[in-house]
């Protein structure tokens, strides 16, 4: 075992995780704006926004990522109208067309997830609370939706880690996150069975930190899923916000 | 001697779901501090006119007026009824405070955050004030107590009782009971009853569908039954369970 070849892999993989979280973070947090809106959109009613985005969740979910990343990198490109647009800075630049991929791609599979959230909350509780006079905005935001997120996020979670290994293939397009790093160190020593371990140890790594994250937040929002704990707040902490634990 | 003035008006409300009439024009005036209980057997319509009177329902035709206030209906362009007001009938469901069968509490809130959400959001009342007032309503239903537990951590009478002091919590002109005891296991109606009991006397004027003959006659100051989607009786419960003559409610009232 050559520990120093191992070491100094390590160090210079882990130089490259920054960006490989930054595109995970990015691109998670707007593809859950873009994956609420397509639930909405799904939900809505209206049969032009519920088609949108059958036909966007059927695209983007029925072909793979690596060739999503392919057109958008090397493909938008070849059209003059994109090139000559206010977005042609953003989209040159291999980092955006790599979040612009993931985003579009994880808000696919994340806006049924939260379809399934939307659908799951009891319709009592969304009757109650317009019995007693709340306005739609109100009553999504203070009623449905936190409800919703309680029951979507196992399954958010798994989609959450999915994004953290996919953004690998941005190292396809010219990218030195973690996985980047390790093809460069590969193709100057082609010794691929340790570059690819201890790479491999640094996703495991990442994603276990995200799963104690995730474990964290649903403990936090279900309060009212535990055993009642005998407690006996004051009037101050019983004002803090909503799913506030003991 | 002063008119009692009329809190609840219903006139002429009609009903369909699909080829199936369940209301055929019901009319109904609830004086401030009338009682109302209204008797029925399953599928008689009870509920869905409960139902309308707060627009959880749309009602094909029919007008609801709650203290004076008539609520703006209109149709659409393929005949259909609607509220023509989003906000007027946000405001009047605030004005009445309806208590379901399956108490339908928020389940990521405290006892306590039930009572005062609406008060604080839909009122825009200050949190202090609500806090205040929420310990006094738990209090009097007696869950003072649970006040800091989750729904799913009380029995179905706590629930209820937790759910009657959410809706009185807004200051409701009219109370509307949909079936309160009907999901409650036979030991617990009585808690759930009493509490009811002791707001009729405090003279709130209440509508109440219930199965619970003992409430309807003991309790309410009027008494309407419901057949087919019509009113079949309707007078002082003393009057109509002792001398109904309709065949229908001693066949009712019998089994």
């Amino acid at each position: 075992m050559d520990w120093q070849f191992l070491e100094e892999t390590f160090v210079s993989l882990v130089a490259a995780i920054p960006l490989t979280i930054e595109l995970a973070v990015t691109s998670i947090c707007l593809g859950a704006i873009l994956a609420l809106l397509l639930a909405l959109a799904r939900l809505s009613g209206f049969t032009i926004l519920d088609w949108f985005a059958r036909l966007y969740v059927f695209v983007f979910r029925g072909t793979p990522l690596l060739v999503q990343i392919f057109l958008i990198y090397y493909g938008l490109g070849q059209f003059p109208v994109i090139r000559h647009s206010i977005f042609w800075p953003f989209l040159r630049d291999p980092y955006w067309c790599a979040v612009l991929a993931l985003t579009l791609n994880t808000a696919a599979y994340a806006s049924e997830i939260i379809r399934g959230g939307l659908l799951s909350v009891p319709h009592g509780q969304v009757e109650a609370a317009r019995a007693c006079g709340m306005h739609r905005l109100m009553m999504f935001r203070r009623i449905i939706l936190p409800l919703a997120i309680r029951q979507a996020l196992p399954g958010y979670g798994n989609e959450m880690i999915s994004m953290v290994k996919a953004t690998s293939l941005a190292s396809i397009i010219t990218l030195m996150e973690v996985t980047g790093v390790a093809a460069k160190i590969i193709s100057e020593t082609y010794r691929a069975i340790e570059v690819f371990v201890v790479s491999g140890a640094i996703y495991l790594a990442i994603n276990f930190v995200l799963t104690r994250l995730i474990q964290f937040a649903e403990y936090r929002l279900s309060p009212h899923l535990r055993p009642p704990v005998p407690v006996m707040r004051d009037t101050a902490a019983a004002a803090a916000p909503i799913g506030d634990p003991q | 001697m002063t008119a009692t003035p009329i809190a609840l008006s219903v006139r002429d409300m009609h009903k369909s779901f699909g080829p199936v009439e369940v209301l055929r024009g019901i009319s109904l005036d609830a004086l401030e501090g009338e009682v109302v209980s209204i008797l029925g057997s399953s599928g008689s319509g009870k509920s869905t006119f409960l139902r309308c009177i707060n627009l959880l329902e749309t009602p094909d035709s029919g007008e609801v007026t709650v203290a004076g206030e008539t609520i703006r209906m209109q149709r659409t362009a393929r005949g259909a009824h609607r509220a023509s007001d989003g906000r007027q009938v946000d405001r009047i469901r605030s004005q009445l405070g309806m208590v379901f069968q399956s108490f339908n509490l928020w389940s990521h809130k405290t006892v306590l955050e039930n009572v005062i959400e609406a008060p604080v959001y839909v009122q825009g009342r200050s949190r202090a004030e609500c806090i205040e007032e929420a310990e006094a309503l738990l209090a009097k239903v007696g869950i003072a107590d649970k006040r800091n537990f989750y729904p799913a951590h009380l029995s179905g009478g706590q629930q209820q009782r937790a759910a009657i002091a959410r809706a009185l919590a807004m200051h409701p002109k009219v109370m509307l009971f949909d079936e309160p005891t009907s999901a409650l296991d036979p030991e617990l109606v009585g808690e759930v009853l009493r509490v009811m009991r002791a707001l009729a006397e405090e003279g709130r004027t209440m509508l109440v569908v219930t199965h619970e003959m003992g409430f309807a006659r003991d309790v309410s100051s009027r008494v309407i039954f419901l057949h087919k989607g019509v009113v079949e009786e309707d007078g002082k419960p003393q009057d109509v369970f002792a001398g109904s003559r309709s065949e229908r409610f001693r066949q009712f009232i019998s089994q």
